[in-house]
């Protein structure tokens, strides 16, 4: 045992509450699914994308949990890592997608929902895509 | 003068001279009031069921027979707002601080949203009373300038409460600063009219209902 | 005024996505729809850098300090580089003469361009004796430099609304930029200090859109200013239940309740701090169980005790027990007064006999 080990430390503040423990829900993430919904029906009858900011929403940490455990999982994870890591994740529902940007230190700095066939982040823009042919035709100059 | 230096100012100075006011107002008018006195009834006490000055004090919260349906707006009306004051008022959380800071007292409040719809049927129960005041020509004959005055000083710490929570028209800030001042204005002016009724109402009923009573007469 | 500040963040190794994800992250910070934040990035990319020149006047560096600690060197610091910081007296390695040659080169050369960024009130007491610098007081150094500048962004409450140092009594005679400068475009950023992000967020804004964000009736930007910290607190559900902490360390303080008893001034302060957080987003003041200051709001230090609920007296009542006494002197007075003119009219009252009714 390290002597740091030894220092009595007990956390008094609850740890973020899930669904076992509905403490600090408020009520305010089921009318999102509703505004989801109508989301969907929008890209499926027009194709307008749709992003939610989250953090302006009076959300607390236990609705995250509720609304992300109710939107489950679904087969794609994509992990962006610029200026610290984002993960844009499908969820059970495709075409709704959970983005969550984080800063180098790891803290969360705003999080998404995106109702779109592909999130905007992950599409390549023509400048870059024409800076990686330029790279491409150079590179095979060279062989 | 910036906002939050009004809010200030209401909060401190404001206070200080509307509760002096009202104090000073209050002792005075009760001092005065009781310490005019009557002769005693050397008659001999009638004794009726019914008549005394408690019941006298109850019974004058009920309307006589018949009263109800030919005035059902006084009535109705007069107790929606009068409940729905006394649960604005004593049972918001922030009001109830006030007390406590004030006297000491505590108790549990309900949630802001239940406050919330208290205020909106008091102040639509005053709006319905007060137009029922202008169209029964009777009622606008009896009214003279102290009726109009006290109802909107009633009237409007309420909607400038509701306004401030609702964050309707200005600033919470200075809608809050309203909202006190317009508590204020209340408590100064109400030792000096006809509000001072929640002062005296118990005791006058009670002295009616006592005098009747020594006669035989249940009121 | 350099190339597109794409091309200078690409050399810097910063990817466009980089770039989208501190947009998008900027844009929820500013309260704009999703959307604006893909906008904001295209403009901003093709934007050049201004010259800024910041001057500290009456101050303590607590802005200055705020704003190198927004965490770097994330891209809020890139941004930072991508404007021209000519002139900022505790950053700069010049000194003496050559620190005040930078700052007249800068406005020579920028003339009717350059962003003013002042951190700092303004002593006017003894013809502004009581700060100067290189020998020339504030308001001589302020007026010179309003002339040139495009538009002049106060920094800190006490170059919004005067601060501390115009606390009561306010001994040197402080007042704001805009008491001062009236014929420039001033955007306030309170706050003692204020959060690191807004200042970037209305350098971005300028960059982005070439003109200042919108601004409410005290000079502040609406996006970071628009709404009061308990409107959007995550404690606010706990208000509307009526829970509150009742010290700082019961019960209710450790669940995390509302810190409205213990006087917080969240209901009328109107700032970003619940938003956009400190410290790289790691927590807030009502966050770590502290109520709010309102350091953002016009003469905060004089607007009664910070643990004071606001819903009850700034001050103690200081008339109750006189006003009780006048009150019961003059009810007294005045029932004294109405005996003896009882008795008076019992004595004056004369007995009708018959005789007197025959007259």
């Amino acid at each position: 045992m390290s002597p740091l080990e030894t220092i009595p430390i007990h956390v008094i503040n609850p740890l973020p509450a899930s669904l076992a423990d509905p403490v600090g829900l408020t009520g305010n993430a089921p009318p999102l699914l509703h505004e989801l919904s109508e989301s969907v029906r929008r890209l499926l009858d027009t194709g307008e994308t749709t992003a939610i900011d989250l953090s302006a929403l009076p959300l607390t940490p236990a609705d995250l949990v509720w609304l992300l455990e109710k939107l489950g999982t679904g087969e794609i994870a994509v992990t962006l890592q610029a200026n610290g890591e984002s993960t844009l994740n499908e969820t059970a529902c495709p075409g709704i997608w959970w983005v969550t940007h984080h800063n180098e230190q790891g803290a969360v700095t705003s999080q998404f929902i995106e109702v779109a066939l592909v999130p905007e982040l992950v599409k390549a823009h023509p400048l870059d895509v024409k800076r990686g042919y330029e790279y491409l035709e150079l590179m095979m100059s060279d062989l | 003068m910036n906002e939050l230096l009004f809010l200030t100012w209401v909060r401190g100075t404001g206070l200080n001279i509307a509760v002096g006011i009202f104090l000073l107002g209050v002792l005075w008018r009760l001092f005065e009031i009781y310490s005019l006195g009557r002769k005693p009834d050397l008659s001999a006490p009638r004794h009726a069921s019914g008549a005394s000055g408690l019941h006298t004090v109850f019974r004058r919260s009920l309307p006589p027979p018949g009263m109800l349906k030919r005035s059902p707006v006084s009535y109705i009306g007069g107790y929606i707002f009068h409940v729905g004051l006394a649960i604005v008022v004593f049972l918001f959380a922030p009001h109830i601080l006030l007390i406590t800071n004030l006297i000491g007292l505590s108790w549990p409040g309900l949630p802001s949203q239940v406050v919330d719809l208290a205020a909106v049927v008091t102040m639509a129960a005053m709006v319905v009373v007060l137009v029922d005041r202008i169209n029964k020509p009777v009622k606008r004959f009896l009214s003279t300038f102290e009726d109009w005055f006290t109802w909107a000083v009633t009237f409007l710490p309420v909607l400038t409460g509701w306004m401030a929570v609702q964050h309707l028209l200005l600033p919470y800030t200075m809608m809050l600063a309203v909202h006190i001042l317009s508590v204020e204005i209340l408590l100064v002016v109400l030792p000096f009219t006809k509000l001072f009724h929640a002062f005296t109402l118990v005791g006058s009923r009670w002295y009616n209902g006592r005098v009747n009573g020594h006669k035989g007469v249940p009121v | 005024m350099q190339g597109p500040l794409i091309e200078t963040l690409v050399q810097q190794g910063v990817s466009r996505r980089t770039f989208l994800k501190y947009c998008a992250t900027l844009a929820s910070m500013m309260a704009l729809p999703p959307a604006a934040g893909l906008a904001m990035a295209e403009a901003m990319a093709a934007a050049k850098r201004p010259s800024v020149i910041w001057l500290p006047f009456q101050e303590c560096t607590g802005c200055t300090e705020s704003i190198t600690r927004s965490h770097s060197p994330t891209i809020e610091g890139m941004i930072f580089d991508m404007i021209s910081l000519d002139y900022q007296e505790t950053l700069m390695a010049a000194a003496g003469f050559q620190a005040e040659e930078a700052r007249h080169n800068a406005m020579k050369e920028n003339m009717g361009k350059y962003l003013l960024i002042i951190d700092g009130s303004i002593p006017l007491g003894v013809d502004g004796g009581y700060s100067c610098i290189g020998g020339r007081s504030n308001i001589d150094l302020l007026q010179e430099a309003a002339q040139g500048a495009a538009a002049i962004i106060a920094m800190g409450s006490c170059a919004s609304y005067g601060g501390i140092p115009k606390a009561n009594p306010n001994p040197t005679g402080a007042v704001s930029v805009s008491d001062l400068i009236k014929d420039k475009p001033i955007v306030n950023i309170p706050g003692c200090p204020p959060i690191p992000s807004v200042m970037t967020g209305v350098l971005a804004h300028y960059l982005t859109f070439g003109s200042l964000p919108e601004l409410d009736d005290k000079g502040r930007p609406k996006a970071f200013y628009g709404e009061t910290i308990h409107d959007r607190c995550y404690r606010r559900p706990f208000y509307d239940q009526g829970k509150f902490a009742k010290t700082f360390d019961d019960e209710g303080a450790r669940q995390g309740w509302c810190l409205f008893e213990l006087g917080c001034k969240g209901p009328v302060t109107y700032n970003a701090c619940a938003t956009v957080k400190w410290n790289g987003g790691t927590s807030w003041p009502v966050e770590s169980g502290h109520g709010c200051l309102g350091c953002s709001e016009p003469d905060f230090w004089d607007a009664g005790s910070f643990y004071k609920p606001l819903s009850t007296p700034a001050d103690p009542l200081k008339f109750v027990a006189a006003a009780s006494v006048v009150g019961a002197v003059a009810g007294v007075a005045v029932s004294v007064a109405n005996r003896a003119k009882k008795g008076a009219a019992k004595s004056a009252h004369e007995t009708t006999t018959l005789a007197d009714l025959e007259k």
